[in-house]
């Protein structure tokens, strides 16, 4: 695969049970990019996020980071690796506080700096002492992404981000991702297509467990293009 | 310099506990000392369990083979090998923090439901190990008795009842004040956060399984704690202790206290204890009372009686004092 990918999927299966899920991905991720990953309901995205996240064992295939091999190592390790997975549910620890749910970032990459969070997300300076399980739908969101920046990752695995938050909250994240695809490499799993085209440098379309096709560049990344895999 | 607002902080921090304690100790003056020392072990037998089902959502069924394997800890040191209480102690600490380490492994890696059977399994298994397989050296249903092999020990010593009272009372208050701890650490943001969703904290680099253990060992080094408390003060240990019966006790006296609450211990202890002593002197099967008792909890909110009564009581204790905070934040 591509010798400079931050990230690098090859050959990769996966299944639940004996149902299999994914076959046969290879996808390459190379750093300051952002990656997107569209196709319909059940076609195996967040599937795929969640293989390389170590969550789900992979029947073949590889993934690496760098020079390391993910197969294998359980989620934690993954993510102190730098590969930080947010998932789709924005199911944050509702009961502890902003500030609580950050310390978890925070204590397990030592990395105490709160400043990016805060400059991307202002938001959250002010609702630092309140539950997170009274927090709307993006204020979830924007903790969850901010808890995961904490450490500089090297790769944020993004799972329908935009899903169910309002245009402004999207236009605010499509920002976040963009700032944030300076200093880390981003794959994000999205449906909204004006959003992917507009900060994705490739996008792999996957349908029933396999992608169908690659775009990249701005000619081949456009919305008509993409919503024929949706 | 000025320590006013390092005293406040220190103030804050432990004026629950301190309150809490000063009401047990305020109880010696108006209950019988037995009664107030089985409180006392009971609270730091009960928050392990508390711990373990409210901060980490384990429910244990099981709690009395780790009593029994501090008890019995204890009692064979003050049997067969010395007469000093502490050191009793020390080895019932000892030994408790070894059972946990040893099976601790394998039961943290069950679900909920599957680790209160398999603590409940436990239990069984340590009582008859102490009834019949042990017998030659627990004495079997006879237990151990070692009352009159201890030795008085200078400073407090612990084979007089009215000292053992200050001794639990200064054990439960490090208890207390290491729990309170526990709940402002990170350590214990992520025992809450493994039982809110354990997948996600592997996200942000935990192991699920270091945290569990960790908050295993701890919960049972306390209940051993409690075990090898009763050995000293009763001077025996017998099978018993650990009987199949009695498996549900510490469930019973956190959910009247109230789960994961840091005094629903104490609370529970007070309540589960009183009503053992007052009911069984009106009816023979007092538990025909408490288990009543405890579906109507249940059904009220599954708060337990301090979790009910801790918001009342901030809103009658800081309402003052937040109103007057809350006046001069709209002044600014």
């Amino acid at each position: 695969m591509n010798a400079a990918a931050l990230l690098s999927v090859n050959g990769l299966s996966a299944s639940y049970g004996s149902a299999k899920v994914l076959f046969d991905i290879s996808l390459a991720v190379a750093p300051r990019s952002i990656v997107a990953c569209v196709g319909r309901n059940g076609a195996g995205k967040t599937t795929l996020l969640k293989t390389i996240a170590g969550f789900i064992k992979p029947t073949a295939g590889t993934v690496t980071a760098g020079d390391r091999t993910l197969i294998g190592l359980p989620p934690y390790d993954v993510a102190r690796l730098g590969v930080k997975y947010v998932p789709q549910d924005k199911k944050v620890f509702s009961d502890l506080t902003v500030r609580e749910n950050l310390e978890l970032g925070s204590y397990a990459t030592r990395d105490y700096n709160w400043d990016p969070v805060t400059t991307y997300f202002p938001k959250l300076k002010v609702l630092m002492d309140r539950k997170a399980g009274y927090l709307s739908g993006g204020e979830r969101q924007m903790l969850m992404i901010g808890r995961a920046i904490l450490g500089s990752p090297q790769v944020l695995l993004v799972d329908e981000p935009t899903e169910g938050l309002a245009p402004s909250i999207v236009a605010h994240l499509k920002n976040v991702f963009r700032e944030l695809s300076k200093t880390a490499a981003l794959v994000i799993v999205e449906q909204n297509l004006p959003l992917v085209c507009a900060i994705a440098d490739k996008v792999y379309a996957l349908s029933d467990g396999a992608i169908v096709a690659t775009l990249s560049g701005s000619d081949e990344i456009r919305v008509d293009q993409c919503e024929r895999f949706l | 310099m000025n320590r006013g607002p390092t005293l406040r902080k220190a103030w804050a921090w432990w004026w629950g506990i301190l309150l809490a304690f000063m009401l047990i100790a305020g109880m010696r003056l108006v209950l019988p000392l037995p009664f107030v020392n089985e409180i006392l072990i009971f609270s730091i037998y009960a928050i392990g369990c508390s711990f373990l089902l409210g901060k980490v959502g384990f429910i244990s069924f099981g709690q009395p083979a780790y009593l029994a394997v501090g008890a019995y800890a204890t009692a064979f040191y003050l049997f067969y090998f010395g007469t000093n209480p502490y050191i009793g102690i020390l080895w019932g600490l000892a030994a408790g923090c070894a059972a946990a380490l040893l099976v601790g492994p394998l039961f943290v890696r069950l679900r909920s439901d599957y680790f209160a059977l398999v603590n409940l399994a436990l239990a069984v298994i340590v009582f008859y190990l102490m009834q019949k397989v042990l017998a030659p050296i627990t004495k079997g249903d006879n237990g151990l008795w070692f009352l009159t092999n201890m030795t008085s020990t200078p400073v407090l010593d612990i084979t007089q009842p009215q000292q053992f009272f200050i001794f639990a009372f200064l054990v439960g208050l490090v208890v207390w004040a290491f729990y309170k701890y526990l709940d402002d650490t990170i350590f214990g943001a992520c025992c809450l956060a493994t039982k809110i969703n354990e997948d996600k904290l592997q996200f942000l680099g935990y192991s699920n399984f270091r945290i569990r253990l960790a908050a295993f060992v701890i919960a049972n080094t306390t209940t051993a704690l409690a075990g090898s408390l009763y050995a000293v003060y009763l001077g025996a240990v017998s099978p018993e202790i650990t009987a199949p019966s009695r498996t549900a006790d510490p469930v019973i006296v956190i959910l009247l206290g109230g789960v994961g609450t840091l005094y629903g211990p104490i609370v529970g202890s007070v309540a589960y204890t009183g009503m053992k002593d007052v009911i069984s002197k009106l009816i023979g099967n007092w538990e025909m009372v408490i288990g009543p008792l405890l579906v109507i909890i249940m059904l009220a909110g599954e708060k337990g009686i301090w979790g009910t009564l801790e918001p009342w009581l901030k809103n009658v204790l800081f309402r003052r004092r937040n109103t007057a905070a809350d006046d001069r934040d709209e002044a600014r």
